[in-house]
């Protein structure tokens, strides 16, 4: 049987670093396979509870997940991915605007991907400032 | 459940016989006070989890003897095999609480990994040069349905308790993971069910007393703070008070709306003492607990001559309120955020951080009912009068706290949790942490920042590193427990 692989555009938005596409299988998350292609993701935890391999879908098989009124992605973001385990670090409101735990996830479809530490920081603010 | 030495009753007279002082530590704090040599060293949690440095966390060996040409400089980075760890707070194999145990040696560092889940236990036999030498592994800890390690105390025997804030899967409930002395996993600690939630732990084994504190589930607290989750009573505000050789607990308090996110817990050092603090993070208070003795006269009068005579109950009072600052480009006042508080070994002074503040601070606890605001300095932080050392730009306030044994220097780092740090002081990624220091007077009650000293985690080969807790050679105010 083939392996499916899907290609994955990995971009820092806050780093001075060179975008990568990497061909990942879909039986392996974006972790593992940005890992075996020598590429450093944040990580902790590797079980979706912490969020700190957090990304971000900008483009999924070449369509832009413009979001609607709502906010809501007009993509299917959860058709992009399939989740090993259930995302526990993101919310409801992270998913819908189109955030992904890389460390569990793993792709559905060919798609681009913003990545680094920065993202992460995107889930929650000073709620003081 | 270990099979502790501990007495099962609170009698004045206690088994262990501190004239056969052969192991670990020092046989009492006063002890500790006088025979404690100066720091020279310091272990210190570095990290680079959350960031996009390409390098595993790492130990500290700083440098804290003034006569070296070293003097506050990182002089060996203990770099642990895998990235991802989150140091955070780690604790020796044995501590005074074991200086009756002949053979036992306080020498290996128990290092566990927040959001990894993974216990690294290092040789510390070479002060200066400790290697790494063990690595139980995160699915070994998930076969106990824990995660999430912090508070590591020795048990008086040799073995290690670590307390585990949440399951397997980063939920509710946590719980206590225990390692025998060849540092391998004997098993959960307590019975199942008997917390929720967990943080920071302290014993006083000679009153059979065990208490407990509440952060959140990890999957709340790892992503960062989000008011949603205090609306949704995600956040904890609960102490407990176990038996310590059953491992059961026995009591819980509720500290209310006041005592939100009860984080470090500290009993006395002074092993007859039922007195300790905890400090209460988002709601910016210290709490005093205090065993009450007179509960039990009440409860025996109430009861028939039939049923057990209670024992005592434990009490919780707010004894320090800080209140939140406006700031002009804050849309809100800003909370203090106490995050550390440590108890001098005379049990004299109660020090602590307020990390959004900008301040360290020390309280007269003579009288632990009635705390007397001795000194602080405002230091870093959102309001700190001092925002740059040796032209250094701080960019956090001071967080993790550690204090001589002679109680005459307090240091402390700026880091308090990654995502926390990226939320709060978003600077401090780029520049790293940095270790600073004050000078105290006991005897008058007063603290001076010592602007000769800086360790800047900066100027690390990798690129700038925060920096947690720290931990002496020979035992500290965070550590140790007497019998």
């Amino acid at each position: 049987m083939v392996r499916q692989h899907h290609d994955v555009t990995l971009e820092w938005p806050d780093a001075d670093r060179e975008t990568r596409t990497i061909a990942v299988s879909e039986d392996e998350t974006v972790l593992e396979a940005a890992k075996r292609a020598d590429i450093a993701l944040p990580f902790g935890c590797r079980t979706g509870a912490c969020g700190t391999c957090t990304g971000r879908l900008l483009e999924v098989d070449g369509a832009e997940p413009a979001a609607g009124d709502d906010g809501r992605s007009t993509v299917g973001i959860d058709g992009a991915f399939s989740y090993r385990r259930s995302p526990r670090a993101l919310k409801d409101r992270h998913r819908d605007a189109g955030y992904v735990l890389l460390c569990i996830a793993s792709p559905r479809a060919d798609c681009r991907i913003a990545v680094g530490a920065s993202v992460h920081t995107e889930l929650v603010d000073n709620p003081w400032k | 459940m270990s099979d502790a030495n501990t007495p099962s009753d609170v009698e004045p007279e206690h088994e262990h016989d501190h004239h056969d002082h052969e192991g670990p530590g020092y046989a009492t704090p006063q002890a500790a006070i006088e025979e404690g040599d100066r720091e020279e060293l310091a272990y210190v949690m570095s990290l680079y989890v959350g960031t996009d440095v390409d390098a595993p966390d790492f130990v500290a060996v700083v440098d804290l003897d003034p006569d070296s040409e070293t003097y506050c400089e990182i002089v060996d980075r203990i770099e642990l095999p895998n990235r991802g760890d989150e140091l955070h707070h780690f604790g020796w194999n044995a501590c005074s609480s074991s200086c009756h145990m002949e053979g036992l040696e306080r020498r290996h560092l128990i290092v566990p990994g927040q959001r990894s889940s993974r216990i690294h236990v290092i040789d510390a036999k070479d002060r200066r040069n400790p290697e790494l030498v063990e690595v139980i592994e995160p699915e070994e800890v998930f076969e106990y349905d824990l995660s999430a390690p912090h508070t590591v105390h020795c048990i008086p025997d040799g073995e290690i308790l670590i307390s585990m804030l949440g399951d397997a899967d980063g939920e509710l409930p946590g719980g206590f993971l225990e390692l025998n002395d060849d540092f391998e996993i004997e098993g959960r600690w307590e019975p199942p069910g008997e917390i929720e939630m967990n943080y920071d732990y302290w014993y006083q084994p000679r009153q059979n007393v065990m208490v407990s504190s509440e952060w959140a589930a990890p999957k709340t607290y790892y992503p960062g703070f989000d008011l949603e989750d205090v609306e949704a009573g995600n956040y904890g505000q609960r102490l407990h008070f176990w038996d310590w050789e059953d491992g059961t607990v026995e009591q819980t308090i509720d500290l209310g709306e006041e005592g939100l996110i009860p984080l470090e817990v500290r009993f006395l050092h002074t092993p007859e003492s039922t007195h300790g603090f905890v400090g209460a993070a988002l709601s910016s208070n210290v709490f005093h607990f205090w065993r009450d003795e007179s509960a039990a006269s009440r409860a025996a009068d109430d009861a028939s001559g039939d049923e057990p005579r209670a024992t005592g109950e434990y009490r919780a009072e707010k004894v320090i309120d800080f209140e939140s600052r406006e700031h002009d480009d804050w849309d809100m006042p800003v909370p203090a955020l106490p995050t550390d508080i440590l108890i001098s070994m005379d049990d004299r002074y109660l020090f602590g951080s307020n990390w959004l503040h900008g301040e360290v601070w020390m309280y007269d606890i003579s009288d632990p009912s009635n705390p007397r605001r001795a000194d602080s300095l405002s230091v870093g932080g959102t309001f700190g009068e001092v925002q740059e050392v040796q032209g250094r730009e701080l960019s956090a306030g001071p967080q993790m706290i550690q204090l001589s044994l002679d109680g005459e220097r307090l240091y402390w780092t700026t880091s308090l949790f990654s995502s926390w740090d990226e939320q709060f002081y978003p600077e401090e990624g780029e520049r790293g942490s940095v270790m600073l220091k004050a000078d105290i007077d006991p005897r008058k009650g007063t603290m001076e920042l010592d602007e000769d000293f800086l360790v800047d985690w900066g100027e690390c080969p990798a690129g700038p590193a925060r920096a947690h807790e720290i931990r002496w050679p020979d035992g500290d105010c965070t550590s140790d427990v007497w019998q």
